[in-house]
């Protein structure tokens, strides 16, 4: 099934490239993650780190953080590129640069808050893969971090009528989703999509990003899109979501999302998800860490 | 050239240093909730520190590795994984502990028991406090349900059913009388509207809120008086099956299952779990807790 969107979402979110508050390095970091490994020039990457000075620095305290396991405090940003290998710091940089993507002012949503459920997304996607035989921690992290894209085009480009929709959802103790759909006619998942698409994202995430809460829609990459949909009704559930009382219970055993991911990753039958959940109280503390990391924008 | 930007050292991000804690407590932990399904989060690891040095104390034991060896390979390790069990949940107790059980049961769970229960005769809800101790959760639960008298269940009645194994604590339960640590989490307007002055500066349970509540002395292994206990709603049951061994857990919460109607729900403590010991009940999320729901029968009603 392919979603079109309408021609006016795509027109107004292709205004937001223009706009000052997109950090230069964002588009060449997101061709760089398109680039096979094996044809990544270790230096461009260095130079991509080094280009903001404020990021740069950001990048070397988030990398020296235990949650990206850096021992020792590096002392230049070639050293941290060798030590931290190639998608960790694909990762650590697309972090920052996301964190400081947008202008504070226009934000009907708290930001701290929306970068709390992104960065919480983000690692217990990659927690919850590094459970899974053959599925790649950094992508789930990415695509984690990425999958609520659609919020901030939202916040950018529809803010009066999104202001509205974010007020129903707490009013009314509902996913904003549900609210976006009913006061706005479309929700995050189609402006997410048409940023995502414009940006040349990698289509995994780009399906990611359109069917985070219809994994059964989505045309490719099933499981990682099925991932994030678990990962995030699971943020959403231990105080790694949008910061009110969602009114909801998720049944994540019986969720097809599982069922789509329990075809590829037959160890999920032996998972001990109460188990998972309890660890998982554990990152919200590791995530206010970064998410204060992520927003100082102290030049360190 | 490769352009190298020079950077200060970065300031310690963590006050929470992972090397300070032995990796023989993580051990433990882990041991701990192997066998009893009650996970110490690394926030919550400090507990279990104090639990095992408390532990250590008596025992005259002097490293944790040592200790480990007691839980592990001493003939006694049963009997102490029990009292160091106790060491960590015994000051857990306190009215209003599961704040975010009770948010589930009022926003969610008690708009399901009405949809489901609605074309019956008798609109009464049915809740079991297993494992009651001195009945705070007991209480807790009246007022909270007591608290939607006039909204969610008017024109509903409930009753709940309290029980313990020890006679001494039912007893001390059914005078209500609470003290300033077991009122920690208690607010002051439910204090104003479900308490009196007591001595000592103490606060008790108003009568009126008890006649909503049966105390009994129940052993959950006696079989034949838990298939008496059938039609229930909601069961809690908090820290208690943490000290039954494999077998009598399973057979324990057969009991629950089949004492509970369908669509009926089973809440443990907030950092406990089943251990995957039965697939008849579905693991649901709430908002900050999980909890075990009997599934209605396929076709919809009970």
């Amino acid at each position: 099934m392919t979603v079109t969107l309408a021609p006016d979402i795509r027109e107004r979110v292709s205004r937001i490239e223009t706009t000052p508050a997109i950090p230069a390095i964002l588009l060449p970091l997101l061709r760089l993650l398109k680039t096979p490994a094996e044809q990544v020039d270790l230096d461009e990457v260095v130079r991509l780190v080094s280009y903001d000075k404020a990021i740069a620095a950001q990048c070397v305290r988030v990398a020296s953080s235990p949650l990206f396991g850096l021992a020792k405090p590096p002392s230049s940003i070639s050293g941290v590129v060798v030590s931290l290998g190639l998608k960790r710091i694909e990762s650590i940089l697309l972090t920052c640069c996301m964190g400081q993507a947008f202008p504070v002012s226009k934000w009907d949503l708290d930001p701290v808050v929306f970068w709390k459920h992104s960065l919480g997304c983000a690692m217990v996607c990659r927690k919850f893969s590094e459970k899974l035989a053959g599925a790649d921690p950094e992508k789930a992290y990415m695509a984690g971090l990425l999958h609520d894209i659609g919020f901030l085009a939202n916040c950018m480009v529809y803010s009066k009528e999104f202001a509205e929709a974010v007020r129903v959802a707490m009013d009314e103790q509902i996913p904003l989703g549900e609210a976006e759909l009913a006061v706005m006619g479309f929700t995050h998942c189609e402006t997410g999509r048409a940023i995502a698409e414009q940006w040349k994202m990698e289509e995994d995430i780009i399906q990611v990003v359109a069917h985070h809460h219809d994994v059964e829609n989505c045309e490719s990459d099933h499981a990682l899109v099925a991932i994030v949909h678990l990962c995030d009704l699971l943020c959403r559930m231990r105080g790694l979501g949008y910061g009110y009382y969602e009114r909801r219970k998720a049944d994540l055993l019986h969720d097809p999302a599982w069922a789509i991911l329990e075809k590829v990753h037959e160890e999920l039958q032996g998972m001990d998800l109460a188990r998972f959940t309890f660890e998982m109280d554990d990152s919200v503390i590791e995530v206010s860490e970064l998410v204060s990391m992520v927003f100082s924008r102290s030049n360190a | 050239m490769t352009p190298v930007t020079q950077l200060p050292t970065p300031p310690s991000i963590s006050s929470r240093d992972p090397g300070l804690i032995d990796p023989a407590v993580r051990q433990i932990r882990d041991l701990i909730y192997k066998v009893s399904g009650i996970y110490n989060a690394e926030e919550k690891l400090y507990l279990l520190v104090d639990g095992c040095g408390k532990r250590m104390k008596q025992l005259g034991v002097r490293t944790i590795r040592e200790y480990w060896d007691h839980l592990t390979a001493h003939p006694s390790r049963d009997g102490e994984l029990r009292l160091l069990l106790n060491e960590i949940t015994i000051g857990e107790t306190c009215l209003f502990r599961a704040q975010s059980q009770l948010d589930a049961l009022r926003k969610m769970i008690l708009k399901e028991f009405i949809a489901d229960k609605s074309r019956q005769a008798v609109k009464k809800i049915r809740v079991w406090s297993a494992g009651c101790s001195t009945g705070e959760e007991p209480y807790t639960l009246a007022m909270s349900l007591l608290e939607e008298s006039e909204g969610l269940l008017k024109g509903w009645q409930f009753e709940i059913t309290a029980t313990d194994l020890n006679d001494r604590s039912v007893e001390t339960a059914k005078l209500g009388t609470y003290g300033d640590y077991a009122l920690r989490n208690t607010t002051d307007y439910f204090k104003r509207k479900y308490f009196t002055p007591a001595e000592d500066g103490k606060l008790q349970v108003r009568p009126e809120i008890k006649k909503y509540i049966t105390f009994n002395r129940l052993n959950l292994t006696d079989d034949s008086k838990m298939l008496f206990m059938k039609g229930m709603d909601l069961i809690c049951c908090c820290n208690v099956l943490i000290y039954f061994d494999g077998a009598s857990k399973a057979r324990v919460i057969n009991h629950f299952y089949s004492d509970l109607n369908y669509g009926g729900y089973f809440f443990l403590g907030t950092s406990e779990s089943l251990l995957g010991m039965t697939d008849k009940f579905h693991l649901v999320h709430f908002p900050g807790t999980i909890a075990y729901w009997k599934p209605m029968l396929q076709g919809g009603k009970p």
